[in-house]
């Protein structure tokens, strides 16, 4: 039976955008596998009239201005706009994988078995030492983001 | 020289693609395609399937990663996973420098795609103080890129930076997540690799990359020789200054062949134009029909890099169908690699 290893949450606002935050952890044990659970919402941000303006203020930062007025215009082909977190893996001898991905609820498995291992993390031992799991948070445009990790492991 | 069309940046559900990297590939041989690169947001994870794929398909895999980072997005080729969380957007020089250290070559990706909070880190950030470390621009983003608003000014930039004597190599890249039969097409980059029996060495693709043996093209292959006096230089060489001063006329030659792909049909017939790019503007434009494969007179006063792009009509609209990298010149003011 897994056993859990880490359970934490957390509440992040826009100000969290472009940080990470890494649980770091020991193992005592090499495992057979270790599961991680990863959740956040909300996902999208659904206000309308509070996204324009970040939508605006985009187009004017990054469109060519001579277009960017045709752009604003459209300002609804970008709505809605969306959080984004992901996680990545080390282990005691590196990095372990990573899910770019944009579900915000996702469950991971690592073990030896290739085809066990999810997608994104490097199959493989789960040595005994000190292991992290970083949350990048790419994007929170909610003014507030809730997520929980829970890290789990297996024993041999 | 063999020249071989790839695709150099994909995704798959290692990172947040849909199609399997054996789909992808599959598709990839259907779409007349040599090889790809695999660069998965943040993970190599995908690479472990690669051999068997590659021997299953007749697909080449170059080893990658897209570095999707909080202030631009970076494709790496030929290089393991490289640390990029510490990096502040300041630091991307430190960064670049791990990758080259372990033998591989990084591009920035869609510099100009509109970021964060339309899509996150999209949009080139980081202060680059040499771009003598950037290898190559993704300047073709995305299928039909030379119709995409966001490459204008990617394509401009590219220029602007040989015009300084910098020499960067250029890619187009599908930025390919999933496999729709319905998708418009995208563009093959062409690699220049040596007549040497398939299949080539990773160390022969990032050598073919980072020089700029490279043609972007909707379909049709450019091949395009520079002579000067009994002196040939091709795509990504570099005209020794003596040689330059020795010849102040030189001859271009472009060899266009079309794709054996019905979808692709464009060529040197249908009115396309040859235009020859360098820092001094437009050297010729000539039709292509009475070029193909001819000399086109050059004066070489001046000249620190030119390139060859096609220019003609794609489903009505006029646009650039193909483009090669540069050939360059060696001057007095260039900046040394």
């Amino acid at each position: 039976m897994p056993k859990d290893i880490i359970a934490v949450e957390g509440k992040l606002t826009p100000l969290s955008s472009k940080t990470h935050i890494t649980y770091q952890f020991h193992l005592e044990h090499a495992l057979s596998s270790l599961e991680i659970d990863f959740r956040y919402a909300p996902k999208q941000f659904l206000d309308r009239e509070a996204s324009k303006p970040l939508i605006l203020e985009a187009i004017e930062n990054f469109a060519d201005p001579a277009w960017a007025e045709l752009y604003k215009k459209q300002w609804e082909n970008y709505y809605p706009l969306q959080n984004l977190l992901t996680l990545s893996l080390d282990s005691p001898s590196g990095f372990r994988g990573s899910a770019h991905r944009h579900a915000p609820e996702q469950r991971h498995m690592i073990c030896p078995d290739g085809s066990k291992t999810s997608p994104g993390f490097i199959a493989g031992d789960v040595p005994s030492g000190v292991w992290k799991v970083t949350i990048s948070v790419h994007c929170v445009v909610t003014p507030d983001c809730r997520y929980e990790l829970l890290v789990r492991g297996t024993d041999q | 020289m063999r020249w071989l069309p790839f695709e150099l940046h994909t995704h798959t559900p290692h990172s947040d693609g849909t199609h399997s990297l054996l789909e992808m590939c599959r598709v990839a041989a259907e779409l007349g395609l040599e090889g790809i690169a695999l660069t998965d947001h943040n993970t190599v994870s995908g690479l472990a399937d690669a051999e068997a794929v590659s021997r299953q398909t007749g697909i080449a895999i170059i080893p990658g990663m897209e570095w999707t980072t909080f202030y631009g997005h970076m494709l790496t080729l030929g290089a393991p996973y490289c640390e990029w969380r510490d990096l502040g957007p300041d630091d991307i020089h430190k960064g670049i420098a791990r990758v080259h250290e372990q033998g591989g070559i990084v591009g920035i990706a869609h510099p100009y795609s509109f970021g964060s909070p339309i899509c996150t880190g999209c949009h080139w950030d980081y202060t680059v103080s040499d771009w003598n470390q950037i290898d190559y621009m993704e300047v073709w983003h995305e299928t039909m890129p030379s119709m995409k608003n966001h490459n204008v000014p990617a394509f401009r930039q590219w220029t602007e930076l040989l015009n300084q004597g910098y020499r960067i190599s250029a890619t187009a890249g599908r930025d390919w997540h999933r496999s729709d039969p319905a998708d418009p097409l995208a563009a093959y980059t062409y690699i220049g690799l040596p007549d040497a029996p398939l299949p080539h060495s990773l160390t022969d693709l990032i050598a073919a990359i980072r020089q700029g043996r490279l043609c972007l093209s909707m379909g049709p292959l450019l091949e395009v020789s520079l002579n000067l006096g009994a002196d040939q230089y091709g795509l990504g060489s570099v005209v020794p200054l003596p040689v330059r001063e020795a010849h102040p006329e030189a001859e271009l030659t472009v060899k266009i062949t079309g794709s054996p792909r019905p979808e692709r049909p464009w060529g040197a017939e249908g009115g396309s134009l040859i235009i020859i790019d360098s820092n001094l503007g437009e050297l010729a434009k000539v039709p292509a029909i009475e070029y193909d494969g001819l000399p086109i007179p050059l004066t070489t006063a001046g000249l620190r890099w030119l390139r060859v792009r096609l220019f003609g009509t794609i489903n009505g609209i006029l646009t650039t169908i193909a483009c090669t990298n540069a050939v360059y010149f060696a001057n007095e003011q260039q900046h040394e690699e």
